[in-house]
């Protein structure tokens, strides 16, 4: 369910947050798979209004990367030396995180490609060290899969607030099916939740309490459980780009005069020297082989 | 700051685009966006550029890189079908890359190269590490300018990810290192949702240091961005191509920051299947190179828009596509999962001998057998000239060999290697293990004395115009093979639990037997309480019988 993911992302994006401060895990090829019949496309919904795998989607982690090992690390900053700063979640103590996460889940565990599974214990502690590092000032959990409630049950860390598409022992259900493609491409939660944040611009005075209640359980069928009592503000007191959104308000100064601090002196570098360059041959030559 | 852009003249950045109708059926389209750059690259801090992108510049600052090239392609190229590309690339990603001579760590600065390219181009270029890379000693000779008189092979790498997919995410970030990323120029023409849905796809970078005169006493850095891209007339159901077919709209102008914005059209074949380019070009161009004569039709890129059709007029005649000098094929060999086989497979169809060098860079866990290494050429066996073997160690090396041959005229050789399958850890197969493991392709390169069917560049030229009438001694080739997919013995990971359950199962139906067998006694009883029907029976029974025998014998039936 790529449309699951990129959905999301889409709509951050398109609420001012640079891709740059986007970091994306996706463990399918769906999008180039040989058999998608319309390639390098992946569209929001049946009808095919809008193509979220558009040209400006950049997926930093892909295939076998995505490892609950390396969603660990990320969340946590441990990452090994040389990994680029789109690999890395570069937060500090100021930052409000928005963390999506879908696939197939169960209680008490999300699983990660085929063979692993990260455990609500293990999301927990993850979060606990992030805080303790200072690394978020608050963070929104949000998550859509089966029993996704026992997910965030486990958190003990301030400043979260977390919503799960249903509650523990009941079914996660998915919208509709895309028969060209033949899978189901976007689950009941997403879709609401979606369908709100395009009616979202960046000068929106929503809150996250609206958001929180996006999905009732008519349309859903599933119950949304929602977790507050981590989070110290009020829900319904938050605006919705607190989060899904970069708003800065920007304030123009015309009378400053700016003295540079520092006086801009090139650094003289020593002249090269000519020297005498060549091209290599490209392939070594059997005769002057020894 | 347009006060800068007046000042700094040391950089220079053109795009082109060419097109070419491919023998088989299909239509190559290269665009190549070249920037040339004034500057010593081994004192460049990478603190202001101009048009090179900052982002690669300062990784290859900081890694100490003197020589860059990294392809992703999707699909295979078909050199005996299509000839030779501009740049060749090997399915999946391709890595290699000349570390400067004052390197310490050279591996290290590799695997940290590596992970910083996979954040710049979203691929998993950070899988890249010593455990797969080898040090080329023949296949891969710098490319650019260099001052040292001996080349030392210890400060090169080289590196195939031939899983990797090459999506949408790998162009995106890829167009934003050119000047005009896809706002305007060439570039605007790069639509993922048309490009990806041909035969062959490529994306590549090259990044080298170039003579900056004729003189060639200073260097200059050279940066080679190209997508190559083969199109199906079948999948898009004519011949007739235009730039809405091709790339879903029409071109709005040059890059403003390009010194020149032209497109090709190669016309050689407009000989034997005509074609009407509409609007006429504006200028012809005739090259002759290597003793190979090619057209091709010139449009300069004007500030307004345009777009170009070619109409096929239908008077097709009988087509020889002459295969190219130098093709090759990779496969598999045996079966089960116990012993085989790597096949290389050369074709030299040139009427003279070649000089050929095969490399082939095979993972740790196929290991090979050097003893089993057979070439024949013709059917007749041969020794090569030279071998040039480093044999890998498991998890910590792959397996290389360079295979230099000599090639006799109009012949096929098959070099052929054995390997065993091994088992791996549980942790080291993949999350989808029975989809096998790759074997990168074998690279297998020539200097070519005739450029038919040739249209790479030469060594001292990044742009397409640079090949017209270069006639050079040897045409470079690097023909990249197939892909291997080989499956390894894999476990069955759903094992663990299937024990379990039926050990559990064979427990839990052995234990209420075994229980009742150990705590009870079996003991014969007689039953007396018959239900009055079977007394009733028993009674007319008895009495039958003793009327009829005579029997006194006392019987009870239970």
């Amino acid at each position: 369910m790529v449309t699951q993911i990129i959905g999301p992302c889409w709509s951050v994006k398109r609420l001012g947050i640079p891709d740059s401060q986007i970091i994306l895990m996706i463990a399918d090829d769906m999008a180039c798979n040989p058999r998608n019949p319309r390639p390098a496309t992946v569209f929001n919904n049946a009808n095919q209004h809008i193509n979220v795998y558009g040209d400006d989607v950049e997926v930093d982690y892909r295939g076998y990367e995505v490892t609950v090992e390396n969603f660990v690390r990320l969340l946590t900053g441990r990452l090994p030396p040389g990994t680029p700063r789109s690999k890395q979640l570069l937060t500090d103590e100021g930052s409000n995180v928005l963390i999506y996460l879908t696939g197939h889940g169960g209680d008490g565990f999300l699983k990660f490609q085929d063979s692993e599974e990260i455990t609500s214990q293990e999301m927990a502690d993850a979060l606990e060290q992030m805080w303790q590092k200072q690394r978020y000032h608050e963070i929104f959990f949000m998550i859509d899969t089966c029993q996704a409630a026992s997910m965030y049950e486990r958190f003990y860390s301030p400043n979260i607030l977390a919503v799960g598409s249903s509650l523990v022992g009941e079914d996660s259900l998915s919208h509709h099916v895309d028969p060209a493609i033949g899978v189901y491409i976007i689950d009941r939660y997403t879709y609401y939740a979606l369908e709100f944040l395009e009616n979202v611009d960046p000068h929106t005075k929503k809150t996250m309490g609206e958001f929180l209640n996006v999905c009732p359980k008519r349309v859903c069928i599933s119950t949304v459980g929602v977790r507050t009592n981590l989070f110290r503000r009020n829900p319904h007191q938050v605006p919705i780009t607190d989060f899904f959104g970069s708003v800065r308000p920007v304030e123009l100064i015309s009378n400053v005069t700016v003295q540079p601090l520092v006086t801009n002196k090139t650094q003289k570098k020593a002249p090269a020297l000519p020297k005498k360059y060549r091209y290599v041959p490209p392939l070594v030559d059997f005769k002057y082989l020894v | 700051m347009p006060w800068f852009i007046l000042t700094s003249k040391s950089d220079r950045f053109s795009e082109e685009l060419l097109i070419k109708p491919l023998y088989s059926d299909h239509l190559y389209v290269h665009f190549q966006f070249a920037t040339k750059w004034d500057t010593n690259p081994d004192q460049e801090s990478f603190r202001h550029t101009h048009i090179f992108p900052r982002a690669l510049g300062e990784i290859i600052e900081r890694y100490n890189v003197q020589e860059l090239h990294v392809s992703l392609a999707g699909g295979l190229w078909r050199y005996e079908t299509w000839g030779y590309p501009i740049l060749d690339a090997a399915p999946g990603a391709e890595v290699w890359a000349w570390f400067k001579a004052d390197t310490e760590d050279v591996d290290k600065n590799w695997k940290e190269l590596a992970s910083s390219l996979s954040g710049l181009l979203c691929a998993s270029l950070n899988f890249i590490n010593v455990d797969n890379s080898v040090n080329p000693e023949y296949t891969f000779k710098p490319r650019g300018v260099v001052s040292d008189q001996k080349i030392n092979s210890t400060y090169v790498r080289y590196a195939s990810l031939p899983r990797e997919i090459v999506c949408t995410e790998n162009l995106t970030p890829w167009k934003k290192l050119l000047p005009c990323e896809s706002k305007s120029g060439l570039a605007s023409l790069l639509n993922s949702g048309y490009i990806h849905n041909v035969r062959y796809h490529s994306i590549a970078i090259h990044m080298r240091p170039v003579c900056r005169d004729d003189a060639c006493e200073f260097t200059s850095l050279e940066l080679q961005q190209s997508v190559s891209l083969v199109y199906d007339y079948l999948i898009m159901g004519t011949k007739n191509w235009s730039f809405r077919k091709l790339f879903g709209q029409g071109l709005m102008g040059p890059c403003p920051l390009s010194e020149n914005s032209v497109i090709f059209v190669d016309t050689t074949s407009n000989v034997s299947v005509p074609f009407q380019l509409i609007p006429s070009p504006d200028d012809y161009i005739t090259s002759v190179r290597g003793g190979h004569v090619s057209t091709f039709a010139k449009y300069n890129v004007k500030p307004y828009a345009m777009s170009i059709n070619a109409n096929y007029l239908g008077k097709e005649s009988v087509l020889l596509n002459s295969p190219p000098s130098l093709h090759a094929n990779q496969y598999i060999t045996g079966y089960g999962q116990e012993r085989g086989g790597i096949v290389t497979k050369i074709y030299n169809n040139h009427w003279g001998a070649l000089e050929v060098v095969v490399l082939q860079n095979i993972p740790w866990y196929v290991p090979i057998y050097l003893h089993t290494l057979k070439i024949d050429v013709n059917g007749v066996r041969v020794e090569p000239v030279g071998i040039h073997y480093i044999p890998g160690r498991q998890r910590q090396r792959p397996y290389h060999l360079e295979i230099l041959l000599k090639l006799p005229p109009r012949s096929v050789a098959s070099v052929s290697i054995d390997f065993d399958y091994v088992f791996l850890k549980w942790q080291e197969y993949p999350p989808d293990a029975n989809h096998g493991f790759y074997i990168g392709s074998a690279v297998i390169s020539a200097n070519l004395p005739l450029a038919r069917n040739f249209t790479g560049l030469p060594q001292d030229g990044a742009t397409i115009a640079d090949s017209f009438n270069a006639s050079r001694r040897g045409y470079l080739v690097q023909v990249r093979t197939e892909n291997m997919v080989i499956t390894l013995p894999t476990p069955d990971f759903s094992m663990p639990y299937n024990v379990i359950c039926l050990a559990c199962t064979v427990v839990a139906l052995a234990f209420g037997p075994l229980h009742n067998i150990t705590t009870k006694r079996l003991v014969l009883t007689v039953k007396d309480n018959e239900k009055l029907i079977v007394k009733i029976k028993n009674r007319i029974v008895k009495a039958w019988t003793e009327r009829n025998s005579g029997s006194d014998v006392n019987q009870s039936v239970q």
